[in-house]
Order: C-alpha cells, then structure tokens, then sequence
C-alpha cells in the first residue's frame, strides 16, 4: 500500500493591481473583472469521466459498508468500480475493488491490471503515479491506497488483452469538496454584471438629461 | 442494485386501444367540425370559490409571501447541493430537484396552468438582485433595458437549452449528483441576472427559459389561466395598464395585453396585469380544456419546433429508463469504440431519438400534401407549425403518466429530508429501504394504471380533436385526408404505452 503526497495545492493570488487604487469607474470595474477571474481560476473542477453511486456493499471486512460504485463499459469489457469507503479521508485506507468481464459472454478478464492516479484539480500538472499491479484475485482486481491530502483524483485503470491496450477513468474524491471557488465565481460575476449595468445605466440618464438641458442631480 | 416499476398490465392496454380504434373511426366517418368560441368562468364570480380569488386578485401579499417561501427553499436546496451529503437520497437538493419538483411541475400545469412561473425562484431571485426590491416597479437604474438581438426573439434558445438540459440529466447524469444540480440551479439564477439586467422586459422567461416554455406549451391545454374577468371593460379601455403597468406595478413582462389574449404560452402568471387594472378586471378563470390548442393558438415555426422537440424528449425521458435502451447504448459504445460513461453513444441516441418523431411527423406532413394533390393551397411550413399542436397533448399526457410513475411509485422520505436538508452523517439507502420504498404505493397500484390509462386516450382525443379542427382550417379536410396525422397520433400512443408496459428504471 503506498502512501502519496501529490501536487502542492494551487494558492489564490492577490489583488494588488495599480487599478484598485483608482475611483474611477473603468478601473473598478477592470479591478472586479480581475477579482472575478481569480475566482473562476481557483474553481475546482470536477471529475467528469464516469459518475459514482454511493450503497451500501458487502466485502470482507464489514458486511454493510458504505462504497461508491461506478459501472462503465470499455471495447469488449464491462467495469464495475467500487471504493472502499464511499468517501476516504485522508490518510484514511482504502481500497479499490475492480470487476472487469466481458460483455458478449461474462468471462472474467485474466490480465493483470495498472492502477495510477493523477490530479484532477484545475490547472493541476498532467502527471500521473503508479499505485500499483494488481493480478486477479477470486474475479477481483484489488488495490489499495491512502492519501495524504484532499482533493479530486482520477484513478486510471490500464490492460492489455488481444494486444489491444485499454484504458478507463474513474473519479475519486478524498475528503470534502471544496465549493468556494465555483461560488465565489458565481457571486463574483452577477456582482459585476450588476454594478456594470448600474453605472452604465446612470451614465446613460445623466448624458440624457444633460442633453435636453436639465442638470443633473 | 438497479430496481424497476412493474409496467402497465395488458388488461388495461388493451382498454385503451379499443377505445382509441373507436375514436379513430369516429375521427374518419364524421363531418368537419364546426368553430366554437371558448368558454369563460371567471373562478372570482363563483360560488363559494369567488372571495378566495377576489381575494387574491386585490391583494400583494400572498404571493409574494410565496415567492419568499420558495426561494428560500431553493436556497436551501443550493446550500443542500453544495456543502451536504453527496448521497443522492439523502440530500434535499436532488431528492427536491428531480424527485418532486420536476415531477411534480408538470402535474402541476394540470391544475393551475403557468402558475408556477409566478413563484419560480430563479427568476424571483434576479427580480430582487437587479430591481433591489421585493415588489413593485423598478427605478430605471438597475437595467440597461436593451432590445433583444432579432436572432435571439423566438424559442430556439429555450429549444436549445431543453435539449441541453436532457443531455445534462440523462447522459452526464446529475440527478445522482448533488453538486451539480445545485450548480445547475446556480447556473440558471446567473443567466436571468444577466438576461433581466441587460434585456427589455423578461427575456430570459420568454425565450430562453425550456422550463417556462414547457410550462406555456403544455398550459394551452390547461383547464385555468389569467383572462379578463368581463370582455366589455377590456374592449373599452385606453389606458391599457395590463401592458403598460402603472406607477407602482411593473408592465407585463412578456409585453402581452389582456384584452387582446388568447394564448396562455407566454403568460408567465406573475400578477402585474391583476394588480395594475384599475377595474379589477383580471383573474383566473375556469375554460374549456385543450380549446386553445385545438383551435385557438396561432402558428409560428419556432413554437412548432419547441413543441415537436418536447415531444421528442418526453419520449426519449421514458425509452432511457428501460432496459432495452442500456443494450442498445452498449451495443453502439461497442461498434463506435465508446468508453467510460459512454457519452458519446448516449449523444448519438439523443440525436436518433430527436430526429425519428421529427421526420416522421415531416413524413405524416407530407402523405398528407400528396392525398391533398391539387387541393393543396398550403405551403409544408404552415402545415409543420398548423399540425404541430397535435404533439402537445400527446406529449402531455405520456409525460404525466411517465411522472406519475415517479411520483406515486418513489416516495421520498420528507420528513428526514427537512430534518437534515444537507444528510450530514446519513448513510446511503439499504437494501431493505430500497425495496420498502419500491413496495410502498402512494395510491392503490390499479388507480394508478387507471388514471394512466385515461390519460393517455384523453391525450389521443384531444390529438384528434386538433387533427380535426386544424386540419379544417388549413386545408378544409376531413374524413380519410386525416389518415397521415390520425397515423402518426396512433402509432406515437401506442409506442408510449409500449413504453408504459415495460418495467421502468427506479430514480432513488
């Protein structure tokens, strides 16, 4: 069982812009835009290769753990994934059980598989590590894994059968979500949108009523 | 574990095929009907009923009190998808989202029209973001208050954003996923916003929003909606407050005048034209069901798109539960050496799915030109959007007993839901849980197949009564000229209770 310490997490900058000093209207609102993108920068984004179930299972430690469960289809192959708890903390073990038969006849898959995983945090590196061979073992592919840090991953799952390499992808997610990112993207836009509009809309008034001659208020 | 619904017994199938035979004769044999002009009972000039509309119509306060419940429930139910449980049974923000309310809008549309539209928090939300009040019109600080670019003022986008939606809930899958529904949810709140702070009047509900088109589309054939409560005073007035709001009172969003309205699709309920007729002239009112489908509603191309690509996905919502569809998806991944969650296969289908009843709708269309010959006067767009009213109440009726399955078949646990919205330490169901809510009926199971089965012969004879009426209208057709479109509503009934027969896929 290996233990990971991947990707340091990504860190938020500031804003010190020169435009944040600035009253004037343009500049807040390039000041906000900036504000704005580092929300939509920090945002997590989330796997979206296969969604999970989470249910109750049996394996062999417990008869009722909670796992999540995850079936997919691959060329020939039917994959059924669990995870072992439903939701892992880290530093908390867990495993992954792997099911693979084919569709047309149900016969178990007799390769050994390759587990690795990569980060799939947004603006993550694209590197991948090895977790781990696994042979079958009673029609199971098990691996096991700890991690050491929250956060989105993607458990990949490689064979080779027939000379014919297959590779799927499965989402895992080691301890809470972090939602902030994606709200503050949220709030961070209509905030924007609505002062924009406001000072565009009392620019437009004033420069009417200048027009026709009355002061403005 | 995947757990199904038993389908509809044969008994009751055969039922509704003998009375749709019997309505197909009828629908050949008799003479063209005759034009009747729609029937008003204004609900606040009843008996016993009357003060409670009066009621309504004279005063603010209930359903802005409404509109507060509802969008605190909706931020509740973010809050649920963002920070809660990722357990799809035990977070309040799915088992809200997909188990009732989009479950239960539909069946709502049976009994009070386009009300929703009303309370709807998403555009509820952006009114108070923008205007920065709770009722009442707005200064004209908070909007830019631009005309809608010509490209964008039809349905397409709300057509567009539905078939999104589909691919959204079905492929992708976020019913089983909290996070993203609350995201959707969000989604749907900041695209209002955007639309109420730079566009004239409520674009976003008028064109853009699928649901509140699907809410108008299936509304014509509602029983109940907003019309003025006497004729006379709306024909002798000047000042046209219901279009033009007064000081107080906002114009109606969707720029429609009372008067002057015959078609419930955009009216999205919101009160403005009740509270700003100076003679209390509008309210709800009673009316002949489905009138204005069959024969009332004006025909316009991008309305009869929205209508025939609801009918399409109504459909296509009920063949994904089955599971004859899982096979044909898997076998398609295969050919296609699809993957994973085999998107690409589920997009492939949608696209089949959407354009099968299209193109057989054009085929029916077109047999009907050919038996027509030289009395054809016709062009095939004004057959398309005349003839396309028929899908409505076929859609209708296969998507309320579609939902009724849902509804009474998966009854959801309120009382533990309210009690912990966001299933904070919640396992997830058991297997004992499941097959107790799999067991455990709302009404007697043969109720059930009953009400299914009127339903979808009530959606056949409303089908053939649009067929009739508008195949009168456009080409003064009767008897065997009707085959084409009396083929296409028969066949398209019995392939939804086809559907209904086979054992439908559960939704935790």
């Amino acid at each position: 069982m290996r233990r990971f310490n991947l990707f340091p997490l990504y860190k938020k900058g500031s804003c010190k812009s020169i435009a944040c000093k600035s009253n004037a209207p343009s500049k807040k609102l390039r000041c906000l835009s900036f504000i704005l993108g580092l929300f939509l920068l920090s945002m997590n984004s989330h796997a979206h290769h296969v969604l999970g179930r989470p249910s109750y299972s049996l394996n062999e430690d417990s008869n009722t753990p909670p796992s999540m469960a995850i079936e997919a289809q691959i060329g020939d192959y039917f994959v059924t994934y669990m995870v072992f708890p439903a939701f892992p903390k880290p530093n908390e073990a867990g495993r992954i059980n792997l099911y693979v038969t084919r569709i047309d006849d149900g016969t178990l898959l007799d390769q050994p598989v390759l587990f690795t995983v990569s980060n799939d945090s947004f603006l993550a590196r694209d590197v991948s590590e090895e977790i781990g061979t696994q042979n079958i073992d009673d029609g199971i592919f098990r691996q096991g894994f700890v991690f050491s840090e929250s956060g989105s991953y993607i458990i990949r799952a490689f064979f080779e059968k027939d000379g014919e390499p297959y590779e799927i992808d499965f989402p895992l997610q080691v301890g809470p979500q972090k939602p902030f990112g994606l709200i503050g993207g949220f709030i961070g836009a209509l905030f924007v949108l609505l002062i924009t509009v406001n000072i565009i809309q009392r620019k437009r008034i004033a420069r009417s009523k200048f027009q026709q001659g009355t002061p403005t208020p | 574990m995947t757990m199904t619904h038993p389908g509809l017994p044969f008994f009751w199938v055969m039922t509704a095929i003998s009375l749709m035979l019997l309505l197909s004769v009828w629908c050949l044999m008799s003479k063209a009907p005759q034009e009747k002009s729609a029937r008003l009972y204004p609900l606040a000039r009843m008996p016993f009923v009357g003060a409670f509309f009066r009621f309504l119509n004279n005063n603010t306060w209930p359903l802005l009190l409404l509109k507060i419940f509802f969008a605190s429930l909706f931020i509740l139910m973010v809050s649920a998808g963002l920070w809660g449980s990722p357990i799809v049974e035990r977070n309040l923000a799915t088992a809200l989202t997909w188990n009732l309310w989009w479950t239960g809008v539909i069946i709502a549309v049976l009994f009070s029209g386009s009300a929703w539209c009303a309370i709807c928090p998403w555009d509820n939300i952006a009114s108070w973001l923008v205007n920065r009040r709770l009722w009442g019109r707005a200064t004209n600080h908070s909007r830019l208050n631009l005309k809608l670019p010509r490209f964008l003022r039809s349905i397409w986008p709300a057509t567009l954003l539905f078939i999104g939606f589909t691919w959204l809930e079905l492929g992708v899958g976020i019913v089983s996923n909290p996070y993203a529904t609350a995201l959707l949810a969000l989604l749907m709140v900041v695209l209002a916003t955007t639309a109420l702070a730079l566009f004239e009047g409520k674009s976003f509900c008028r064109y853009m929003c699928p649901v509140g088109r699907t809410i108008g589309a299936y509304s014509q054939l509602a029983p109940i909606a907003l019309r003025p409560i006497d004729n006379d005073i709306c024909r002798d007035c000047t000042t046209l407050e219901c279009y033009h709001g007064s000081d107080d009172i906002a114009a109606c969003p969707t720029k429609l005048v009372m008067g002057r309205l015959q078609e419930n699709t955009y009216c999205t309920s919101c009160g403005n034209c009740t509270q700003s007729c100076p003679s209390n002239n509008v309210g709800w009112s009673l009316r002949s069901p489905s009138h204005e489908a069959i024969q009332v509603a004006r025909p316009h191309t991008d309305e009869a798109f929205f209508m025939l690509v609801l009918f399409a996905l109504t459909l296509f919502h009920g063949l994904t539960m089955l599971d004859s569809w899982q096979q044909f998806i898997s076998s398609l991944a295969q050919s296609i050496n699809d993957k994973g969650q085999l998107l690409v296969s589920f997009s492939v289908g949608l696209v089949i799915c959407l354009a099968t009843p299209i193109l057989f709708f054009c085929g029916c269309i077109t047999a009907t030109r050919a038996i027509l010959g030289k009395n054809n006067t016709a062009s095939f767009t004004q057959y398309f959007s005349g003839l396309a009213f028929v899908c409505l109440p076929l859609a209708f009726s296969y998507h309320l007993t579609h939902n009724l399955n849902h509804f009474f078949r998966e009854p959801t646990k309120w009382g533990d839901l309210i009690a912990n919205p966001l299933g904070i330490n919640a396992e997830p169901l058991s297997m004992m849980e499941k097959h107790m809510r799999h067991s455990e009926l709302m009404v007697p199971e043969q109720v059930m197949f009953f009400l299914q089965s009127v339903i979808m012969v009530a959606g056949f004879l409303i089908a053939i009564l649009v067929i009739r009426h508008r195949g009168k209208h456009l080409f003064g057709a009767s008897g065997l000229k009707l085959l084409p479109m009396l083929a296409f509503a028969f066949s398209v009934t019995l392939f939804s209770l086809w559907m209904l027969v086979q054992p439908m896929t559960m939704r935790m």
